[in-house]
């Protein structure tokens, strides 16, 4: 275990051997950082579509793959070899190079942002940028260009209705999403994902604690972002047979796939970074670090972030599973009456929170703020009133939000009716068919 | 029906819109059934999974399922238990039965006797509709309809059975791991 441990340790004094110490800092230990970033992801990927077909069984009281391997373990390989040798199909008067290039520009946008997440510290983040946040929005909105394209391409009606929905969907999700993230980074004071982790570090904090409603706002938003269930609606199979990918097949087919789980991968790390404190948790520095084992600490700490973007990952195959699709104008609804508002709540509200701590500080000779220039270092004082109002807000946004659609049209298509028709049969008597003159 | 106004929710109805209690108790259902199934528990009645692994697992048929036919042996002896009677073939609704008997010279009390033994049983089995009166027919318990439901075969000749195939039972594939 010491030894695998060791292993950077001596893998950096062998290539010290033959390189140059820039040649090693900047250019092969990136290399290697990316293949293992890149094979692990699309692994995990590989992997969450066998965990995703597993606990949707569980759920359904099923067993799901068993026969590729033990417990059916090698099915993703078999799905991989199968989508390697079927046909690419490319339908006629379709526009042929557009619709070779979309999947491409899923894929790489989807991985791309990859690059950022911090899965641990130290030689676990390929690099850190500075505006990293920013980055992973302006790029995963990327994404939305792939299935337009595909759509577009693919001269067929179902994949271009499910493109335009996409597309909507996805830019109305995103602006929520923008926002929600705001109120967490007023808290770490730095775009970097590095920094934001550091800050819930050193701060020994998750910002869930001071941002629950942001928390909720990027999730939903995450999901309906990624098209999941239950906003698949661009892939609704009972109306559009597949959206955007309907003319796909084959390895394109599989790149729209891996696309897909990999969003999902980097919204769940995304998630675990800003509000579940990526990878920092209690206890893990002093037991290792502070004892002098820091490859320890970085794996124990990956381990942590895996384990939490883990958690976030089944909470997307459990509402899949659980919820039924919603219509289209209820996803609208959500996403500008409900989502938008209640994300520009929570800006003002922990504007507020801040300046209330920033103004408390020193008043009556309270305590709140340790130190701002790296990030919002809060004493206990500080911590209690940002946690007050962020659990305040939970219910200040409820209220708000019941306020703004308190004349807004209901989500259930039945209550949207004045008046209906009460069906009261006289209990223990067949039910008789209503006369045809009535 | 007349029209009515809609029924204004109550307070306690509000309250739980307001605090997504369906939503928690469907997620709540689902997570029960995940569990379920992991540990193999309870989870709606008796097992958490339902799928029967078909080839690996035979799964038990009703215990008055009738299946594939067999003409049963003296476990002793090993000869049919068999008498050539006929019965079972008079009995079939659907004449799917031939029993064809053979005569012997047998020495009963030191007399040559002539006795008839089975010699050749031909069940057809894609016209067989599995009533099991021949079953019922059947004075030596011979003849019987057992809990054997893997019937199908590549060819139509392959549905009909003989005497060799009744008392052996079909060869099918077992799956093993």
């Amino acid at each position: 275990m010491f030894a695998l441990l060791a292993a950077p340790t001596i893998i950096d004094s062998l290539l010290l051997r033959f390189f140059s110490e820039q040649t090693v800092n900047y250019v092969i230990w990136p290399f290697i950082q990316v293949g293992a970033v890149v094979t692990i992801t699309a692994g995990w990927v590989a992997y969450a579509t066998y965990l995703e077909r597993k606990i949707s069984a569980f759920i359904q009281a099923r067993l799901g793959p068993m026969r590729v391997g033990p417990w059916g373990l090698l099915q993703p390989i078999a799905d991989g070899l199968k989508l390697l040798v079927k046909e690419d199909f490319i339908p006629e008067n379709a526009d042929r190079w557009v619709f070779f290039v979309a999947p491409y520009i899923a894929v790489v946008a989807a991985f791309i942002v990859m690059a950022v997440v911090p899965f641990g510290p130290d030689w676990a983040v390929i690099t850190d940028v500075n505006i990293g946040v920013l980055f992973i929005l302006a790029v995963s909105s990327v994404g939305v260009l792939a299935l337009i394209l595909a759509g577009w391409s693919s001269n067929s009606k179902y994949a271009l209705l499910g493109a335009l929905r996409s597309s909507a969907q996805m830019v109305s999700y995103e602006v929520s999403m923008g926002l929600a993230i705001i109120g967490a980074l007023m808290f770490a004071r730095t775009l970097s994902l590095s920094g934001i982790v550091g800050v819930q570090a050193s701060n020994s904090i998750w910002f869930l604690l001071y941002q629950p409603v942001g928390f909720v706002i990027f999730l939903i938003s995450g999901i309906a972002e990624n098209n999941r269930a239950p906003f698949d609606l661009p892939e609704a199979e009972s109306e559009l047979v597949a959206g955007f990918h309907t003319e796909y097949s084959g390895f394109r087919w599989s790149l729209f796939f891996m696309a897909e789980y990999a969003a999902m991968v980097v919204v769940t790390a995304v998630a675990t970074t800003l509000y579940l404190g990526g990878w920092y948790f209690p206890y893990v520095y002093q037991l290792t670090e502070a004892k002098g084992y820091h490859n320890a600490y970085v794996a124990v700490s990956l381990l942590v972030f895996l384990a939490k973007a883990g958690l976030l990952l089944y909470l997307y195959f459990w509402l899949r599973w659980t919820l039924p699709r919603f219509r289209y104008d209820q996803l609208m609804d959500l996403g500008w009456k409900w989502m938008l508002p209640a994300a520009l709540i929570n800006i003002v509200v922990s504007a507020i929170g801040v300046g209330t701590i920033q103004g408390l500080n020193g008043f009556n000779g309270m305590k709140t703020i340790v130190s701002t220039t790296n990030g919002l270092a809060l004493t206990p004082t500080g911590k209690g009133i940002a946690i007050a109002f962020g659990v305040g807000n939970l219910f200040l946004t409820a209220a708000l939000l019941s306020l703004i659609n308190w004349r807004s049209r209901d989500f259930n298509l039945k209550k949207q009716r004045s008046k209906i028709r009460l069906v009261d049969l006289p209990k223990g008597k067949p039910a008789v068919a209503p006369a045809a003159s009535e | 029906m007349p029209l009515v106004p809609v029924p204004k929710p109550t307070f306690a109805q509000k309250l739980k819109r307001f605090f997504m209690v369906d939503l928690l108790k469907g997620l709540g259902l689902t997570l029960r059934f995940n569990l379920g199934a992991l540990t193999s528990r309870d989870s709606v009645a008796g097992k958490g999974i339902y799928t029967e692994q078909y080839p690996k697992v035979r799964p038990d048929v009703a215990p008055r399922f009738h299946g594939a036919p067999r003409l049963n042996m003296d476990p002793e002896t090993h000869d049919t238990l068999c008498i050539a009677c006929n019965l079972c073939a008079l009995a079939c609704p659907e004449d799917c039965i031939d029993v064809i008997p053979m005569d012997v010279e047998v020495v009963v009390a030191g007399k040559p006797r002539r006795k008839k033994v089975l010699d050749e049983f031909i069940f057809d089995t894609s016209r067989c509709m599995f009533c099991a009166l021949c079953q019922e027919a059947c004075p030596t318990y011979c003849l019987e309809l057992t809990q054997d439901f893997e019937l199908a075969t590549y060819s139509r000749a392959g549905f009909v059975w003989n005497r060799e195939m009744l008392e052996q039972g079909r060869e099918t594939v077992k799956y093993e791991s």
